[in-house]
């Protein structure tokens, strides 16, 4: 799904370098790496919107910095580390909106949109939430929601930047088991960023991490790594 | 759109309004007028009845331009709001309508004829709005906090009024007349002839709405979200910027100033109507907008003849205590 081949990823100056690494379909990766070296700076890559300084990175055989912006927002979706609510906009009209792309020109749902909102949130179980207020929920459950509406986007890749940082252990366990589920059940390529060793070596994903020594991105199938080889590798 | 049953309610309940407002409107000014007359002001116009007269020269220009100034500001205040994000915006706290004075007040006083025409105090007054409007736009880059930018809008405004007072006095009396006759905000200066012009630009600014509500809808998740849906964000902002130039300015040129209604009236929508779905919010502001100036313009008709409101005094005297109320629930 996403080929990376002798890129170097940075923002002026180069942050860490990649070889070869191909992000597939059907798993879910977890990228770790200490602060500053660079994770934030990956996934603004990948999406092309930051060029990488070197190198080329091919999302579905295109070049990512070559996709237009339409086109990309069927491709990718991305969801913040944090989504505060919204006055006024309710559950369903919140996950409608990952249908943009999708829209005619006024931006109508159609009965077949209505549909894929459904079923989005039947997916993360949150029906019973779908007509309160993104204001009137809890942190984990605005963040379930949050990734309804990515997968009311219907993209092959959804890219997520640190979504369990402000949620408790509950949550952060719900919010990587549905990312799982999801992964496996619609056949997506799931980038999830995280400071929460304990919780990707938990939920068995893969692991992507950046080599704090050798300054290069390295991938690991799920259960190779040991905790204390993690923060050898990466801290 | 998806309008849900209450939304319908409201609607019928509003379409129901605006038309007995605008009759109440057309019948509270000072001089009596028989029914006949306004259909023959209309439509076999005589210019010898004084009733026809009055009915054509100054109720339904002065009707018209309640509705159009109501609907269009409510609609610009409420493309502020969602771009900037913030609650509080508006086009006359960001300076917008400033921007219109400050160029009326350059074209008005510059003695130039074509300057000074109808047509010149339009062209200036949309230009005014549009420059600044670019450059609230580009401060929204550099500020991070709602505050600051609403105190830049609001610098902006003292600025250009700054500008505005040093040009007064270098003018001479018959342009200063002119000048604040239109600073003071007025429903009345419309003429009949004018209505074809503004008409025409406020069906621009409407038919050019439609195409940003699936943006504006796709912005209240912010920006770097917007992108991610596809929305081309830079064009976007620029396009609101113009709308909201178009639509103020006009507004501006033909009403002086009005305060306040760009920023109450979209909040009051969103209560009333409690979704973020743009088309329905337009639909609100409009008629929402057009019927409290249209309200608030009946109440200035009925006292006429003891006294004189500005329509810009009596908008903030109800205005600003909403704005503070809103202000208050938002920290409390």
């Amino acid at each position: 799904m996403i080929e990376i081949k002798q890129v170097k990823i940075g923002y002026k100056k180069c942050l860490f370098s990649i070889e070869e690494i191909h992000l597939e379909r059907g798993k879910v990766y977890s990228l770790i790496g200490a602060n500053g070296a660079g994770k934030t700076t990956f996934l603004q890559t990948i999406q092309g919107n930051i060029p990488a300084i070197q190198g080329l990175i091919k999302v579905d055989d295109k070049n990512i910095l070559e996709i237009d912006r339409y086109t990309k927002s069927t491709l990718i979706a991305f969801v913040n580390s944090k989504f505060d609510g919204i006055e006024y906009l309710k559950v369903k009209d919140y996950v409608g909106l990952g249908r943009i792309p999708y829209t005619n020109a006024l931006g109508r749902l159609s009965l077949l949109d209505m549909e894929i909102v459904n079923k989005s949130i039947h997916q993360l179980n949150i029906e019973k939430l779908a007509d309160l207020n993104t204001t009137e929920l809890s942190d984990g459950e605005r963040q379930l929601t949050a990734i309804a509406r990515a997968i009311c986007q219907e993209t092959a890749i959804i890219i997520l930047d640190e979504p369990t940082a402000f949620l408790d252990y509950a949550n952060r366990k719900i919010v990587m088991e549905e990312m799982k589920k999801i992964a496996s059940s619609l056949n997506l390529c799931i980038i999830i960023s995280t400071h929460d060793l304990e919780l990707c070596l938990e939920s068995e994903t893969e692991i992507l991490i950046i080599n704090k020594s050798t300054k290069k991105m390295q991938v690991f199938p799920k259960n190779q790594l040991l905790k204390s080889e993690l923060v050898e590798i990466g801290f | 759109m998806i309008l849900n049953r209450k939304h319908k309610i409201i609607f019928l309940i509003l379409i129901a309004l605006l038309p007995l407002l605008l009759g109440i409107h057309l019948f509270s000014g000072e001089i009596n007028i028989e029914f006949k007359h306004f259909w023959n002001a209309i439509f076999q116009f005589n210019d010898t009845n004084t009733s026809e007269v009055i009915v054509r020269e100054f109720r339904i220009p002065r009707m018209v331009i309640a509705v159009i100034a109501g609907g269009g500001l409510s609609i610009a205040g409420l493309f502020m709001q969602t771009m900037f994000n913030n609650p509080l915006a508006g086009p006359y706290i960001l300076g917008i309508n400033s921007g219109s004075s400050l160029f009326v007040a350059f074209s008005v006083m510059s003695g130039i004829p074509f300057l000074t025409s109808n047509l010149g105090t339009i062209s200036s007054s949309l230009l005014g709005a549009f420059i600044f409007g670019m450059i609230i736009l580009s401060f929204s880059y550099l500020v991070k906090s709602h505050i600051s930018l609403l105190l830049i809008g609001i610098m902006l405004g003292g600025f250009a009024s700054a500008i505005v007072s040093i040009l007064q006095s270098l003018s001479d009396p018959q342009e200063l007349k002119q000048f604040t006759m239109w600073s003071m905000g007025s429903l009345q200066q419309v003429e009949f002839e004018d209505l074809s012009i503004i008409l025409f630009f406020s069906m621009i600014g409407a038919i050019s709405s439609l195409f940003v509500i699936k943006p504006l809808n796709a912005l209240v998740l912010g920006e770097s979200q917007a992108l991610t849906l596809g929305i081309h964000v830079k064009y976007v902002r620029l396009a609101l910027i113009i709308i909201t130039a178009i639509l103020t300015g006009v507004i501006t040129a033909f009403c002086g100033p009005i305060a306040f209604v760009g920023l109450a009236v979209p909040n009051l929508v969103k209560m009333i109507f409690k979704t973020q779905s743009h088309g329905i919010l337009m639909l609100g502001c409009f008629f929402i907008g057009s019927l409290f100036l249209i309200s608030c313009d009946i109440i200035i008709q009925l006292v006429e003849s003891s006294i004189h409101i500005p329509i810009n005094a009596l908008t903030s005297i109800i205005g600003a205590p909403f704005v503070i109320a809103i202000v208050l629930k938002r920290l409390a």
